[in-house]
């Protein structure tokens, strides 16, 4: 046979090219087209991830939704949510007057309860530690800096604690938790409320910074005698111990569910922006973990996917609660609960 | 000679059936137009950081540079960019202090020493470092380098030399400054030496030949001749070795820890321009907090060009100096 | 015989056996320096052998990620390779046809100044790092619309543009005049010439530049980061939705505490590795292989 010339050869590679190209882009098409869910994107939050995540099966075969998240942290949930690139945002820190603004249009919506536990890793010492705020606030200032320090064993009578050197695990990227965790800090220690502050990102005195709530479970995996903060679920999964947190009424409290439930009976009644407020309870919540918070959604009030997303964030506030007692997430309070629903309907196209 | 210069050379003797044909044109235009895209394209990407760039260039101006502070408490805010700059500098220039000389024995080795079947397989290995992901070095400083570092080499480096306030107390997390360097060293050794080691292949034989001649050792006739006759070409190759680390965002954010501050202390952790954009830029919540962030990656932009151009004038320079030299042993 | 013997004290001779000593220990230096480059490359991809076996199965490449997982169920990061085969192989498309051309005008029609002044701009373009690209390439295709896979195409294929239009005008220079010549001679139109007799002798080089260039993006995570990274745990080939892919997912599962992330996080390393060194390697052979068959005309 006659060898092609070269133009006919470059031509037939170029055909070819372009055949490979329309079958690339008609399958694509053609995947969409069997794709019959429908695509519900979020992100934020590493706070409330765990439970997200089991929610995208369940969904999936009720509805059909293909429910996608992005555990990246609250603020740049916010921020995604801002900017209009995912249809909903998850934020454990209420937004602010100018973050409200600034995303146009945007409700929050509390959605899950959850406790920030502070988990440690501390080798040799199987007994639950006590701390208490003040103590806590000094640690995270770098005020104090080993595990028998006299502040610490005073907590812990009878526990023979390591001379072993504190590090300080912390949020590098913007974090609901860090918020959470700093409000805390702040309302207890009025050193920490002058010097640094509530945040969802600040400036920590000392310590190394791992990226979500993974990271910072990962930094205090890897360092004997390191101390951090992280959504209680985060200790569990990678046994991590955690601390029993004095609270107002004196008793040391474990971010469990019964400490979550009797902190969030601390505040029924959510604000006109929906925000609850559950940090440091009153001392009449004898069982209250003082460092447990709600954690919420921010969906645009006018979306193209308005009743996909309604069904869905209904089915988040209902059915969706029965998945987070196993993880360490308490059921929504009724009160709370029937403000999420009328904030839900409001959603609109 | 071109394509171009020949035909013009054409039309000047025109014969029958010699035209501008409509193809010639058209592939002109349309090859024309890609190349004025690219320019284009370069021009967009310089107008489009600093237009994101702006509010903050704006509100703190050429101040920002040196600013030592990132508070991102709302209410508090303010963002400078001295403590990332002290960082790149830090880590670049140590990745670079680490990675010369080893790059020069590279080279030299791959020249003068191997023997002829080393040299192939060698060289492929060491071009090979060049080609390894950055997130996997990133991945390995993390889970391997890290533990072995801190548990190691800081407590060693810092109980021998503790004195220096550059081996001050050794990290905690394996996280550091120092890893953050040894990674970025890595990826530096490979630029650094393939072009020293060409360099070294140009330089005249009878150069060589005749220092050895006159009876100098080999390391004489390496320090006698080639380095001065590549010295235009080592530095630019350590300029573009100096370019690459500091480019570097995704490995040196896995390794380095993070921090808002100016110490000399290598084993603690920090940020650079790039690590900082790398991890705050997904989170970032304010407009003002965002524009500060590509302000780091404007200062990151300008920084880059710079080195580039500087590269690029001093290998002109000695081409051109060394086509006289040739020229004139004619 | 002594060195002092002849022609009386001579400085270089006495001085011979120091010397001698300083150059055998440079020499030393240089099989050590040498020895340390093959030791790092040894070490790291020992390293990510070692640690990628626990995971290295089939499930890697067609289970989906299952995050925070209660049970044991098999998972992997199908999603990641199709994202990724998806975006380079796009990025490919976009900047292949743009770099030739590039290449063909700098070479066939530029005036010098023209040539050296966009090749300047390339040099430029190769030496911005690719996170600023992903700054660019999100101000302006993300703001407002939403991340995409095509977006993080185009911002890979900014990255590999100066790479195949390098290689491309290399090999054109290689192309020898006389075919030119012998080509213009007989009446053959100029872009005739250019396309069918310049351009076929230069595929090899071009095939060489393309290959280095997708060896070089597939492992680019920056950029990605800040336009395909919300994305789901389904395998999707739309690149109108953001897409994982592998590099980013090895960034993410790096920083995770659970063991079990990091063996899939290796093991994706892994292949990513392999896949890169092959096409390194075979763009090093190819490349040899077309200069020695050019250049020996």
């Amino acid at each position: 046979m006659r060898k092609l010339g070269p133009s006919t050869r470059i031509l037939a590679l170029v055909a070819l090219a372009g055949a490979v190209a329309a079958v690339a882009v008609s399958a694509a098409g053609a995947s969409t087209n069997r794709h019959t869910a429908t695509t519900i994107t979020g992100a934020g939050s590493t706070f409330v991830q765990p439970l997200v995540s089991q929610w995208i099966s369940p969904l999936g075969s009720a509805y059909g939704y293909e429910l996608q998240y992005s555990g990246v942290g609250s603020g740049a949930g916010i921020a995604a949510i801002t900017a209009r690139t995912v249809d909903f945002g998850a934020s454990d820190a209420p937004l602010s007057t100018d973050q409200f603004s600034a995303c146009n249009g945007c409700e929050q919506i509390p959605w899950a309860l959850g406790a920030t536990s502070v988990l440690y890793n501390l080798p040799g010492v199987k007994n639950l530690l006590h701390m208490d705020g003040p103590t806590l606030a000094k640690i995270f200032m770098g005020q104090i800096t080993a595990w028998n320090d006299p502040a610490i064993t005073k907590l812990n009578p009878g526990v023979s604690l390591p001379s072993t050197k504190i590090s300080i695990a912390h949020r590098s990227d913007n974090s609901g938790t860090t918020f959470n965790f700093t409000d805390y800090l702040s309302s207890v220690s009025p050193a920490w409320n002058s010097q640094i502050g509530r945040g969802v990102a600040v400036n920590w005195p000392v310590g190394s910074g791992g990226k979500g709530s993974s990271g910072v479970a990962a930094l205090v995996s890897q360092t004997p005698g390191s101390i951090g903060y992280a959504d209680v679920f985060y200790a569990i999964h990678n046994h991590l111990s955690y601390f029993a947190v004095k609270n107002s009424s004196g008793k040391f409290a474990t971010p469990g569910l019964r400490g979550m439930l009797s902190a969030a009976q601390s505040d029924q009644k959510p604000a006109a922006d929906n925000s609850l407020s559950i940090v440091n309870p009153p001392k009449k919540f004898a069982n209250a973990y003082p460092i447990s918070t709600f954690t919420y959604v921010i969906v645009p009030l006018q979306s193209s996917k308005a009743p996909d997303l309604k069904k869905f964030l209904f089915w988040a506030v209902t059915k969706g609660q029965t998945y987070g007692p196993k993880l360490l997430f308490a059921p929504l309070p009724k009160t709370v609960l029937v403000v999420a629903e009328k904030a839900i309907a409001k959603i609109h196209s | 000679m071109s394509t171009a210069e020949l035909s013009a050379e054409a039309t000047r003797r025109p014969f029958t059936g010699r035209r501008v044909r409509f193809g010639d044109v058209a592939l002109q235009v349309v090859a024309g137009a890609a190349a004025l895209g690219v320019t284009v394209l370069v021009g967009l990407i310089i107008w489009k950081v600093f237009e994101q760039a702006w509010p903050a260039i704006q509100k703190y101006g050429l101040g920002f540079v040196t600013t030592v502070a990132w508070n991102p408490v709302l209410g508090h805010e303010v963002y400078g960019a001295g403590s990332f700059l002290f960082g790149t500098m830090i880590t670049s220039f140590g990745a670079l202090l680490l990675a010369a000389p080893l790059s020069m024995g590279i080279a030299l080795f791959l020249t003068e020493l191997a023997p002829n079947v080393l040299k192939g397989p060698v060289t492929a290995l060491v071009e090979t470092l060049a080609a390894i992901p950055s997130v996997v070095l990133g991945l390995w400083g993390i889970l391997v380098l890290g533990p072995v570092l801190r548990t190691t080499i800081e407590p060693w480096l810092h109980s021998a030399f503790g004195f220096i306030p550059l081996f001050g107390e050794p990290s905690t997390a394996g996280a550091s400054i120092f890893t953050a360097i040894i990674v970025l060293t890595i990826m530096v050794l490979p630029i650094v030496s393939s072009i020293s080691r060409e360099l070294f292949l140009g330089v005249p034989h009878d150069l060589k030949e005749g220092a050895l001649a006159l009876g100098t050792t080999r390391w004489e006739m390496v320090r006698g001749v080639m380095f001065p006759y590549a010295r235009g070409g080592i530095a630019a190759a350590l300029i573009l070795g100096f370019g690459r680390a500091i480019g570097e965002a995704i490995a040196v954010t896995q390794v380095i820890g993070g921090g808002v501050f100016i110490h000399w202390n290598l084993f603690s952790g920090g940020d650079t321009l790039g690590s900082k954009i790398a991890a705050s830029y997904q989170g970032s919540t304010t407009k003002l907090q965002t524009a500060s962030l590509i302000y780091l990656g404007a200062i990151l932009l300008v920084f880059s060009l710079l080195v580039n151009l500087l590269a690029q004038w001093i290998v002109r320079r000695s081409a051109k100096k060394h086509g006289i030299t040739r020229g004139g042993h004619a | 015989m002594s060195a002092q013997s002849l022609t009386g004290p001579n400085p270089r001779l006495d001085r011979l056996p120091r010397r001698k000593a300083v150059n055998r220990i440079m020499e030393l230096l240089a099989w050590l320096a040498a020895a340390i480059a093959v030791g790092i490359l040894v070490v790291v991809v020992v390293s990510v052998f070692r640690h990628a076996l626990p995971a290295l199965n089939l499930d890697l490449l067609t289970k989906d990620p299952i995050p925070f997982s209660l049970t044991n169920a098999p998972q992997g990061l199908a999603n990641a390779f199709v994202g990724t085969i998806v975006i380079v192989g796009i990025a490919t498309l976009m900047a292949l046809p743009v770099g030739i051309l590039v290449a063909i005008y700098l070479n066939e029609f530029a005036p010098a100044s023209i040539r050296n002044g966009v090749t300047l701009v390339l040099d430029i373009l190769n030496g911005v790092p690719a996170i600023v690209i992903g700054i660019f390439v999100f101000g302006l295709f993300v703001v407002g619309h939403g991340q995409s896979g095509l977006a993080g195409a185009f911002a890979l294929a900014c990255l590999m543009l100066p790479l195949v239009s390098r290689s491309t005008m290399e090999i054109l220079a290689l192309v020898p005049n006389s075919l030119r010549e012998a080509s213009l001679g007989l009446g053959v139109p100029q872009w005739r010439t250019t396309l069918s007799i310049v351009l076929p002798q230069a595929t090899g080089g071009i095939l060489t530049g393309t290959v280095l260039a997708v060896a070089r993006v597939a492992g680019e995570t920056a950029p990605l980061l800040f336009v395909s990274s919300f994305v789901g745990t389904q395998t999707e080939w739309n690149p109108i939705h953001a897409l994982q892919t592998v590099p980013v997912a090895i960034f993410e599962l790096s920083e995770s505490p659970d063991p079990a992330d990091h063996a899939r996080a290796w093991a994706a390393a892994l292949v990513l590795l392999l896949f890169i060194l092959f096409t390194s390697l075979a763009a090093r052979w190819l490349a040899n292989r077309n200069r020695s068959k050019l250049t020996a005309r």
